[in-house]
C-alpha cells in the first residue's frame, strides 16, 4: 500500500524545513496529531507517577497518628504538588492527548485545524510542567494549596506569609500552563467544527467529540477568568498591589470567586472526555448503539452550560449570605440531572446487550459504579448544611477522588486498553489488565472509601497530622495500602504499554467490531494522512452502518466487505481531489483488509500534508524563559524570554503550512 | 503549490521613481473615478463567511461620525453630575456605550453582514461573562454601597 | 488540509485562498475559514478576561480608600485620546476595504494610519500614567490604583501588541507578501483590533465616565 506523500524539498537562506516524519529528532518538529497526542498522553502519565509519588508520600504521613514522614510545610507542598500535578498536568493532558489523537480520525479529517498550534500546546505542558518542578531547587515548590487561596498567597514575601518563590512558580506556571489549554482548545473547536467529512453531521458525530467540543468551550471560557486571578496573586505578592489586601479593603473572597469561576468547569473539563470515552466503549462491547444517543449529547451541552452556575458551591462556608447560598444550592442538585440522565443511558445502552467483559468494559463498568458514588457524595455537598460540617474534612476528599479518579482515571484507563490496537496493532495483555482493572478497584475503594467516615468524623484536610486516640488510625492505615494497591495497579499498566507496544498479540482490522470511523483507517497505526479517501458519512456509528444492516426481524446481517459495496465507493466523485486515492478503487475501508491499489491520485495529486516545524517547539522556549524572568524578577531574562517568543512567532507566521 | 494562477491586474507593480507600490493602471483609473465613495459592490468578492456584501467605506465612514457624536453625547452626560440624578447618567451612559458597542461589532467587525456563527458565539461570551461577572458583584455586595 | 497558522502577527504568506482549487474554505463544515472562526473564539475568550477585570474595578470602585478617581482624572483628555482610538477602528476598517479592491496604496496608508492612531493612544496612555503617578496614584497606593492599572495596563497591552501586529502587516503589503487574496489576513487583524477598541469603549463608559 503505497500512498506517497509530495514532500517537495526546499532550499531556505536561514533554516531548512525539517522534513523527517520518522526518526527520534521527528518527534521534536512533528506536527502531526497523532505524535502529539502519544507525547501528550506519554507526559501525562509521567506526571500521573510524580502525582502519585506524591499522594503516597501523603499517605505515608497519614498512615499512623502524629505522622513524622513529612514536615508541616513539606506536606502543604505535597497536597499543592499532588493537586497541582494532578489536573494540570495529568488530568488534562490526557484528554487533550486523547481528543488529538481521536477527534480527526473520527470526524474523518487528516488533521487539526492548527497542526503547529497543536504541537506548540503540547510542548507548552512539557515545559510548564519541567518549569513548575525545577521549582523544589529553584526557591521553593508551591505550597498554597492547589486553589491557591488568598491572603495566604497574596501576602507579599516580606511579610513572611509563605517565604519561598513558591507561589510565584503557581501563579506564572498555572498562566503559562493555561495559554497551551486554550489554544488547544480553540484548535478543537475549530477542527470539530470545521473539519468534519461530508456527511458528518454534529449529530452523526461519536458522543467523545461532542464531550471534546464542550470541553474546549469550557476551556476557552474559563480559563482567561482564572489567568486574572493568578495575575491579581502574583501582582499583589511582588507589586504590592491591594486585591486581596483586606487592609486597604480588598477582598480576598473575590479571588475564591474567580477561582472557582474557572475551577468548576475546570472539574467539567476533566470528567466529560472520561465521559466521552465510556460512551464509545460500552456500545461496542454490548454491540448495541448507545441508549438515547441526542440525549447523552444534550445532557453533556447541559452539563457545560450548567456547570457555570454552580461554582459557589466551593465557599458555602465563607459568609455568602442565605440567598446566595441557596441559589448555589439550587443549581448544584440541578445539574445532577443531566449526570444522572447520563448514568441511565449507559445503564440502558448494556442492558440487552451482548456483552464481552474485557478490559475496555470492566473499566467503563467500573467508571459508571465509581463515578456515580462520586456524584452521590457530590449530591450531599449540594444541601448547604450538610456541606457546612463536610467542608474541610475528608469527605470532600472522598468525594472528589470518586468523581475523579473513580470517573476520569478509570475511563482514561479504559480508553487505554481499548484504542491501543489503533496504536500500536496489537493488544495490551489481557490478563494482566484484568489484574489492573481488578487492584485498581480494590485499591481504589480501599484508600477512598473509608475517607467517607474518616471526614464525617471529623478528620480535617490539608493537615498534615492527627493526634492520637482521635478514631482515626485504623481507617487511614486502610487508605495508605489502599494507595499502596493504586501503585502496584499502575505500575502494571504502565509495563503493560510498554511491553505489549513490542510483544502484544496482533490485532486484526478493526479488533473490537466497532462502531466509529477511527477503526476504519487502512493500518494500526494509521498512515500519516490518516485516511486514503475522506470518507462520506451516512449514518451515526458510521462504521458500524457500512458493516451491518439489519433483516426484517431486527438481526445483524453482516454486509460483504470489499470496495464495491462500501459506501465510499459511490462518493468518490465527490470528494477533494487532494484526498482522492486513484480513481474507483473505492474506500473499502469499512470492515475490509487493506485496500490494494492506491498511489496518486487522478492527475499526479498526493495527499498534502501540513510540514513539520521548529517554530512550535523554539518558540514554546521562549515562555519558561519568560517565567523564570518574572518569578525572579530578573528582567534581561524576561526580555530575552520576549525575544524568543517574538522571533519565534515571527518566523512561524512567515513559514507556510506546508511546502 | 505555486499561487501563480492570480491574474496580472492584480499584480503589484514597482513604481521606479518612488519605489513604492502605487497600483497597476487600473487601480489607477479605478481610484481616480471612485475614490473614497461607493464601491462598485459587484468588483468586490464575497470573503468566505459573508452573507451579503460589507458595509462601502463611505458607509463605514458615516459610522465613525455617529460613534464620534455620541461619544461626545456620553462626555457631556458625564459632566451633568450633580444637575440629574447619577442613576439617570449611569443609565444613559452605559446605553449610549451599548450603542457605540453594537454599532462597531455590527458594521467595522461584519457581525451583521457574515454568516450568524460569530455573531453567536460573540454574544454567548459577552452576555455570559456580563451575567457571570453581576453575579459575583453582587455575590460579594456590590450594590451595598462600599465598606 | 492546509490551514495558515492562528500565531498573530497574521501569516502573510499563506493566508486562506479563495481562488486556489481544491484548498480552502468552501470545504469546511460550516463555511467560514478556520482562521477566522478561531480568532472570534479567542474574542469571545477574551471577553471573559476582560469582563473579569471590570468586575474587579467595579466592585473596588466604592471601597477604595485614599485618592479618587475624580482626584486624578483628566476626562477632555482621556476623550480625546479615546476619540483617536475609534477613529483606528475607522481607519483599520478601511484598509481592509482598500486589500479587497487591491487597492494597495491605500491599504498601506490606512495600516500605518490605524497603527499610527495606536501609537497616539498608547503615548497618551503613557502620558495619563505618569500624571497618576505624579499625583500619587501607583500600583499599591489603593484599590482604585491596582485595579485601575491592571485593567488599563493589560488593555495597553493588547493595543501594543495590536500595533507590532498592524505593522507587519504594512511590512509584508510593502514587499508584495500581502495581496488581495490575503483580504482575509488583514480582516482578521482587523477583528482583533476592533475589538480592543470595543473594549475602550466601556472601559472609557464604565471607568472614566460614569459616575459613583
Amino acid at each position: 500500500m503505497t500512498t506517497t506523500l509530495t514532500v517537495p524539498k526546499v532550499k531556505r537562506s536561514i533554516f531548512r524545513r525539517p522534513q523527517a516524519t520518522t526518526g527520534f529528532r521527528s518527534w521534536f518538529t512533528t506536527v502531526d496529531h497523532k505524535k502529539i497526542a502519544i507525547m501528550y498522553v506519554t507526559t501525562a502519565l509521567v506526571f500521573l507517577v510524580i502525582g502519585g509519588i506524591e499522594a503516597l508520600l501523603i499517605r505515608l504521613q497519614l498512615a499512623g497518628p502524629n505522622g513524622t514522614v513529612l514536615t508541616a510545610s513539606q506536606y502543604n507542598t505535597m497536597f499543592t504538588m499532588h493537586g497541582t500535578t494532578m489536573v494540570f498536568l495529568m488530568g488534562m493532558p490526557l484528554a487533550v492527548g486523547f481528543g488529538n489523537y481521536l477527534i480527526p480520525l473520527q470526524i474523518g479529517a487528516r488533521d487539526v485545524a492548527f497542526p503547529r498550534l497543536n504541537a506548540f500546546g503540547y510542548w507548552v505542558v512539557l515545559f510548564g510542567g519541567i518549569f513548575l518542578y525545577s521549582s523544589f531547587v529553584l526557591g521553593g515548590a508551591p505550597n498554597g494549596g492547589w486553589f491557591g487561596y488568598t491572603p495566604l498567597t497574596s501576602s507579599p514575601i516580606s511579610l513572611g506569609a509563605l517565604p519561598g518563590r513558591g507561589p510565584d512558580f503557581w501563579t506564572v506556571g498555572l498562566i503559562m500552563l493555561g495559554i497551551g489549554s486554550t489554544t488547544s482548545a480553540v484548535n478543537f473547536i475549530v477542527t470539530i467544527l470545521n473539519m468534519r467529512a461530508p456527511g458528518m453531521t454534529l449529530m452523526r458525530m461519536p458522543v467523545f467529540c461532542w464531550m471534546m467540543l464542550v470541553v474546549a468551550f469550557l476551556t476557552v471560557f474559563a480559563m482567561p477568568i482564572v489567568t486574572v486571578a493568578l495575575t491579581m496573586v502574583w501582582w499583589d505578592r511582588n507589586l504590592m498591589s491591594n486585591f486581596f489586601n483586606a487592609a486597604a479593603g480588598g477582598d480576598p473572597l473575590l479571588y475564591q470567586h474567580l477561582f472557582w469561576l474557572f475551577g468548576h468547569p475546570e472539574v467539567y473539563i476533566l470528567i466529560l472526555p472520561g465521559m466521552g470515552i465510556v460512551s464509545e466503549i460500552l456500545p461496542v462491547m454490548s454491540r448495541k448503539p448507545l441508549f438515547g444517543y441526542s440525549v447523552v449529547v444534550f445532557s453533556g451541552i447541559a452539563i457545560g452550560f450548567l456547570g457555570w452556575g454552580v461554582w459557589a458551591h466551593h465557599m458555602f462556608v465563607t459568609g455568602l449570605g442565605p440567598v446566595a447560598v441557596s441559589a448555589f444550592s439550587l443549581s448544584t442538585m440541578l445539574i445532577a440531572i443531566p449526570t444522572g440522565v447520563k448514568i441511565f443511558n449507559w445503564l440502558g445502552t448494556v442492558w440487552g446487550g451482548s456483552i464481552r467483559l474485557n478490559t475496555p468494559m470492566l473499566f467503563s463498568l467500573g467508571f459508571i459504579a465509581m463515578f456515580t458514588i462520586g456524584g452521590l457524595s457530590g449530591v450531599l455537598h449540594s444541601v448547604v448544611p450538610a456541606a457546612t460540617q463536610q467542608t474541610d474534612t475528608y469527605f470532600v476528599v472522598a468525594h472528589f477522588h470518586y468523581v475523579l479518579f473513580g470517573g476520569l482515571v478509570f475511563g482514561i484507563f479504559g480508553g487505554i486498553f481499548y484504542w491501543f490496537p489503533l496504536l500500536y496493532g496489537r493488544f495490551m495483555n489481557e490478563k494482566l489488565g484484568k489484574v489492573t482493572f481488578w487492584l485498581t478497584l480494590i485499591g481504589f475503594n480501599l484508600t477512598f472509601f473509608p475517607m467517607h467516615i474518616l471526614g464525617l468524623e471529623g478528620q480535617a484536610r490539608r493537615t498534615y497530622r492527627y493526634a492520637e486516640g482521635m478514631g482515626f488510625d485504623a481507617l487511614n492505615l486502610a487508605a495508605t495500602v489502599g494507595s499502596f494497591v493504586i501503585a502496584v495497579a499502575v505500575l502494571l499498566l504502565l509495563v503493560n504499554i510498554l511491553v505489549s507496544r513490542r510483544h502484544g498479540a496482533v490485532a486484526p482490522h478493526d479488533p473490537w467490531d466497532a462502531r466509529s470511523l477511527e477503526w476504519s483507517v487502512s493500518s494500526y497505526p494509521p498512515p500519516e494522512y490518516n485516511f486514503e479517501e475522506i470518507p462520506q458519512v451516512e449514518a451515526r456509528d458510521e462504521l458500524w452502518h457500512r458493516k451491518y444492516t439489519e433483516d426484517e426481524s431486527g438481526r445483524l446481517v453482516r454486509l460483504p466487505s470489499g470496495g464495491a459495496d462500501a459506501p465510499s465507493a459511490g462518493a468518490v466523485a465527490t470528494l477533494e481531489p487532494d484526498a482522492r486515492d486513484g480513481g474507483g478503487d473505492g474506500g473499502g475501508d469499512g470492515g475490509a483488509v487493506v485496500p490494494s491499489g492506491g498511489g496518486h491520485g487522478a492527475g499526479g495529486h498526493g495527499i498534502h500534508m501540513p510540514s513539520p516545524s521548529y517554530f512550535p517547539i523554539l518558540m514554546c522556549a521562549g515562555l519558561p524563559v519568560v517565567g523564570y524572568g518574572v518569578v525572579f524578577q530578573n528582567w534581561y531574562l524576561g526580555a530575552l524570554g520576549v525575544l524568543i517568543l517574538i522571533v519565534g512567532m515571527y518566523a512561524w507566521a512567515l513559514e507556510p503550512s506546508s511546502e | 503549490m505555486s499561487d501563480a494562477d492570480t491574474t496580472t491586474t492584480t499584480e503589484p507593480v514597482q513604481d521606479p521613481d518612488h519605489n513604492m507600490l502605487v497600483g497597476t493602471a487600473e487601480e489607477r483609473e479605478r481610484e481616480k473615478k471612485y475614490g473614497l465613495q461607493e464601491i462598485p459592490p459587484e468588483e468586490v468578492p464575497l470573503l468566505p463567511g459573508e452573507l451579503s456584501h460589507h458595509p462601502s467605506p463611505f458607509q463605514y465612514v458615516v459610522i465613525a461620525m455617529i460613534l464620534v457624536v455620541i461619544t461626545a453625547l456620553e462626555v457631556g452626560v458625564s459632566y451633568l453630575e450633580g444637575d440629574i440624578p447619577n442613576g439617570l447618567i449611569i443609565v444613559l451612559l452605559l446605553g449610549m456605550g451599548l450603542v457605540k458597542l453594537v454599532l462597531v461589532a455590527s458594521y467595522y467587525m461584519h457581525l451583521k453582514t457574515d454568516k450568524p456563527v460569530f455573531r453567536r458565539f460573540f454574544i454567548m461570551a459577552a452576555v455570559g461573562a456580563i451575567f457571570l461577572y453581576l453575579i459575583v458583584l453582587t455575590t460579594l455586595g456590590v450594590w451595598d454601597g462600599g465598606s | 488540509m492546509e490551514q495558515a497558522a492562528i500565531a498573530p502577527p497574521a501569516d502573510g504568506a499563506h493566508a486562506s485562498t479563495p481562488v486556489h482549487a481544491g484548498h480552502g474554505e468552501h470545504e469546511t463544515s460550516t463555511g467560514v475559514t478556520n482562521t477566522k472562526l478561531a480568532m472570534w473564539i479567542f474574542l469571545s475568550s477574551e471577553c471573559l478576561l476582560f469582563g473579569a477585570l471590570i468586575a474587579t474595578y467595579l466592585l473596588y470602585r466604592g471601597r477604595s480608600k485614599g485618592i479618587e478617581p475624580a482626584d486624578v482624572y483628566n476626562i477632555p483628555f482621556t476623550s480625546a485620546t479615546s476619540f483617536i482610538l475609534l477613529m483606528s477602528s475607522l481607519t483599520m476598517v478601511l484598509a481592509l476595504a482598500a486589500i479587497q479592491r487591491a487597492d494597495y496604496r491605500r491599504t498601506k496608508i490606512w495600516l500605518v494610519a490605524t497603527a499610527l492612531f495606536g501609537m497616539v493612544f498608547i503615548g497618551g496612555q503613557v502620558y495619563e500614567f505618569t500624571e497618576f503617578t505624579r499625583k500619587g496614584v501607583t500600583v499599591d497606593t489603593n484599590l482604585f490604583g491596582s485595579s485601575f492599572y491592571l485593567l488599563t495596563g493589560l488593555h495597553g497591552l493588547h493595543v501594543t501588541v495590536g500595533i507590532v501586529w498592524l505593522l507587519s502587516l504594512w511590512g509584508l503589503t510593502t514587499q508584495g507578501r500581502l495581496q488581495q487574496k490575503d483580504s482575509e489576513t488583514i480582516e482578521i487583524s482587523g477583528l482583533y483590533w476592533h475589538f480592543v477598541d470595543v473594549v475602550w469603549i466601556v472601559i472609557f463608559t464604565v471607568v472614566y465616565l460614569i459616575p459613583m
